[in-house]
């Protein structure tokens, strides 16, 4: 069976059950009683056991099989959920993600059988099943009784077959060769669609231990489906029964495999009644009787599953496509090229004068830029995602870190809604971890410290993500010690990088950059005065390559907050087109607070530095031509315009020369040959005319 | 006739290498044809402040924008001077994308063999014989050849 196709899917899936699962270990550990979460994680170990089992992954089906039925026992209440217990199933977890992240690259498991896991997993059930055969002796067969009653007349079917003599003749002969025969009889799930492809995958496992004598009904008959739910084999074999018949069960959606030894007897009275000689199944407990034990807790499982799955509340149907992301970068492609064909016809329409037979053609102008606007936006709407799939494996991190580090520590995060570009979604992982990890390792304090400083011990980190105008705010922040800012002055003089002089004069953030300097981080390292500082310039560095920025602020004593800031799309931007000199050059519209046309006699000097008093708020200046090394007016002008830009609640006033307009605008990259070590230039875009214009990333200008 | 194609197959045989022969100042330089995508002519270059002194600026090449070299500033001669005659070089390197370098005058397609290609002096520690890898010796005329790395390396 080719199941090739369907790896993308199972990937896909996959990864959302795991996400699942963590979620909800997390909610059952702080929770043990809830028993919706239980259900939830069963239903989810259970659809990732029988999609593994699909895709013929049994390492993984293995493992998920197992914890099915550790939650199986949980659901029973013959186990509790303690710490233990939640540790052993994020181990599972990460041994799941393992499978799926060879399966992701080689589209095989590979052949880690994480044995001890599942040794573990297997304590947890016989101590379980031990503890339900002491203590509940008299309710277990009770309950148990309904599904023997039902089961018994299915059970061990293949001892009261009606063999022809050439099948019996070809057992008979067999026997004497002195090698054991079996009999296995397999139970299909009542509701599987597809009855002989799961028969062809039991043959097929079956064959891989033992050779297969007789079975029954025909291979004719089985392949058209001409059986009720159940099948059996004779087959002869130098392994453990135990083997065979894990390996038949682990084909999904096997309600039940039982098989024994078959004795001479049977052979000689096939269909009379015969003495098992030893009843194996995968589930067995010595403490219980045996007859009930093999099919109890599969049954059950079987019929549980399928019920939950029904009434589940989650998504009905969701009316969603998956959709290559390459496709989506194609699409975006072609919008870009068809804005700047809509761009120069623009600016060809408004060159070849305003006469009036021109009037219809300015008017579908118009009309052509509305339609480029809307598709743009629709095109951005379908690459955005929520930044959800991203943050949602910190709670689990955290966790994992406040055990390693001792610390007791909570993660709240807000705004996991937040949509962001897919590529940058993408890419923020790394750097939002890293921030994380700050946090809690060098960050929050120890208990000791945060007594004596009067805060709770639990510390907090905070991850808020929130849009604001073009940009996607993430802020990740903590309760704890904030930055030494002393200490970091302190280092930086030891390292030459200033003078004691000159450190006197720097200012909090002057001092706080420091931090995102690559070697400097290195040293904190090592000596770890204040803790901060570690691979900080790798998380700017990441971030600045998706075009945004972060900051810091901190206070000594009380804690910290990492200010992420990205753009909401990488390719298409509103901006406003100015000049200076005779270069153009494009300012992104979102972060346009106002255009101002300001009396050259308005300009007031702070620390010999040029400001402007606007509405009240001391606004410095920069004259841009003087930053882009352009020749300024041979004239002095009367007035300056001034395009006033703000990031967060800093406000800068750019001078230019001239404005151009508003223009919707391609980003491009620049390339990697060109130095932009300043970053001034964020990219370029190419006007109506055809002429290259280059994007001033204001943000660097603060 | 005869004598022509023999060499001609003799060239196939010798698997020749083809560079394109450009002019900057008064010398004659060779391109390896296999890092050519296009050539252009000279049009309007977008400067970018604060890049590189040798960097021209960036242009329009059909919808993508590709940043121009000056080969004289970055081997320290005289600034260009541009002419009818002069054009952009548009190099494909690997990884890297495109690169665009001007030349005063495009002259022709020479296809030198090994034998033809001589290894360059290196006797003298000037700046700009960094910059070639090979002598090439086309009849009586001497072409220098780039090294297409070095060139576009930062220095």
């Amino acid at each position: 069976m080719d199941v090739s196709q369907y790896l993308e899917i199972f990937i896909d899936e996959t990864s959302e059950h795991i996400q699942s699962l963590s979620d909800n270990i997390m909610a059952l550990e702080s929770d043990p009683e809830n028993k919706d979460v239980v259900n939830e994680i069963f239903r989810a170990a259970h659809s990732l056991k029988g999609m593994a089992g699909t895709m013929g992954f049994k390492r993984m089906q293995h493992m998920t099989h197992d914890m099915e039925n550790v939650f199986q026992e949980v659901r029973n209440d013959t186990i509790k959920v303690d710490s233990n217990m939640i540790d052993l199933l994020f181990q599972c977890l990460d041994a799941i993600e393992g499978y799926l992240a060879i399966i992701k690259e080689t589209s095989d498991e590979g052949t880690n059988d994480n044995e001890a896991i599942i040794r573990q997993l297997n304590g947890f059930l016989q101590s379980a099943e031990s503890a339900s055969a002491s203590n509940s002796a008299a309710s277990a067969p009770a309950s148990a009784a309904p599904a023997e009653e039902a089961s018994e007349e299915e059970e061990k079917k293949f001892l009261t077959l009606e063999l022809d003599a050439k099948d019996k003749k070809k057992l008979q002969d067999e026997f004497l060769t002195g090698k054991p025969i079996y009999g296995m009889t397999v139970y299909i799930c009542n509701d599987c669609l597809l009855k002989a492809a799961r028969a062809f995958l039991v043959f097929k496992a079956v064959e891989e231990f033992a050779e297969i004598l007789v079975y029954e009904p025909s291979s004719q008959d089985i392949e058209d489906e001409k059986f009720e739910n159940d099948f059996s084999i004779f087959f002869t074999t130098d392994e453990a029964l135990d083997k065979v018949v894990a390996a038949a069960k682990a084909v999904s959606e096997i309600r039940d495999v039982t098989a024994e030894v078959i004795t001479e007897k049977f052979l000689d009275e096939s269909g009379a009644e015969a003495s098992p000689v030893e009843e194996k199944s995968v589930q067995e407990a010595p403490a219980v009787p045996a007859e009930t034990t093999p099919v109890k807790p599969a049954a059950s499982a079987a019929s549980n599953a399928a019920v939950p799955k029904k009434q589940a509340g989650k998504p009905v149907t969701s009316r969603t496509v998956r959709v290559d992301i390459e496709k989506l970068d194609a699409l975006m492609n072609q919008v870009s090229e068809l804005i700047i064909a809509k761009n120069s016809l623009v600016s060809l329409s408004s060159n070849s004068g305003a006469g009036a037979q021109n009037q219809s053609f300015q008017e579908q102008i118009e009309y052509l830029e509305r339609i480029t606007t809307g598709l743009h936006e629709s095109v951005m709407k379908v690459r955005m995602v929520p930044i959800e799939s991203v943050v949602n494996k910190f709670p689990r991190m955290i966790r994992d870190l406040s055990r390693n580090l001792n610390k007791k520590m909570e993660l709240i995060m807000s705004g996991e809604e937040t949509e962001l570009d897919r590529t940058v979604v993408d890419q923020i992982g790394d750097p939002l971890q890293h921030l994380l990890r700050n946090s809690a390792d060098h960050g929050l304090e120890s208990a000791a410290l945060r007594k004596e400083r009067g805060k709770p011990e639990t510390g907090t980190i905070t991850l808020k993500a929130f849009q604001e105008g073009n940009n996607v705010i993430i802020e990740v922040g903590d309760d704890g010690n904030g930055i030494d800012t002393e200490a970091v002055k302190q280092k930086a003089i030891d390292r030459g990088i200033i003078t004691a002089e000159q450190a006197e004069n720097l200012s909090q953030k002057e001092i706080i950059d420091f931090l995102f300097m690559p070697s400097f981080s290195m040293a904190k390292k090592i000596t770890d005065i204040s803790g901060r500082g570690v691979g900080l310039d790798v998380v700017k560095s990441n971030i600045e390559a998706l075009g945004g920025d972060v900051e810091v602020k901190s206070v000594y004593g009380e804690g910290s907050i990492f200010t992420v800031r990205l753009p909401l799309t990488l390719a298409i931007i509103q901006a406003l087109m100015v000049i200076i000199g005779d270069e153009k050059y494009a300012i992104a519209l979102g972060s346009i607070v106002s255009i101002e046309d300001i009396p050259i006699t308005d300009i007031k000097y702070v620390e010999a530095k040029e400001v402007i008093n606007m509405r009240g708020t001391v606004i410095p200046i920069i004259r841009l031509n003087q930053l882009l090394d352009i020749a300024p007016p041979e004239e002095e002008q009367e007035s300056l315009t001034i395009v006033i830009i703000s990031k967060g609640e800093k406000q800068v006033g750019l001078v230019v020369d001239d404005l151009m307009g508003q223009q919707e605008i391609v980003i491009k990259s620049l390339g990697s040959f060109i130095d932009n070590s300043t970053k001034i230039i964020s990219g370029a875009t190419i006007l109506g005319d055809g002429e290259v214009a280059l994007i001033l990333d204001v943000n660097t200008l603060m | 006739m005869a004598a022509y194609i023999e060499a001609n197959s003799n060239d196939v045989a010798e698997e020749k290498k083809q560079f394109i022969a450009v002019k900057l100042t008064s010398e004659v330089y060779g391109i390896d044809i296999g890092y050519v995508d296009t050539i252009v002519r000279m049009q309007k270059i977008t400067r970018v402040p604060k890049a590189q002194s040798y960097f021209k600026g960036v242009i329009n090449l059909r919808g993508e924008i590709v940043p121009v070299m000056s080969i004289r500033l970055k081997m320290g001669f005289a600034d260009d001077v541009f002419t009818n005659a002069s054009r952009i070089i548009i190099l494909k390197i690997e990884d890297q994308g495109k690169l665009g370098v001007i030349v005063d005058e495009v002259k022709e397609v020479v296809n030198l063999g090994e034998g033809e290609i001589d290894k360059p002096s290196h006797d003298t520690k000037e700046n700009k014989h960094s910059f070639i890898n090979g002598i090439g010796k086309n009849g009586e005329d001497l072409i220098s050849l780039f090294d297409i790395n070095a060139l576009t390396e930062e220095n």
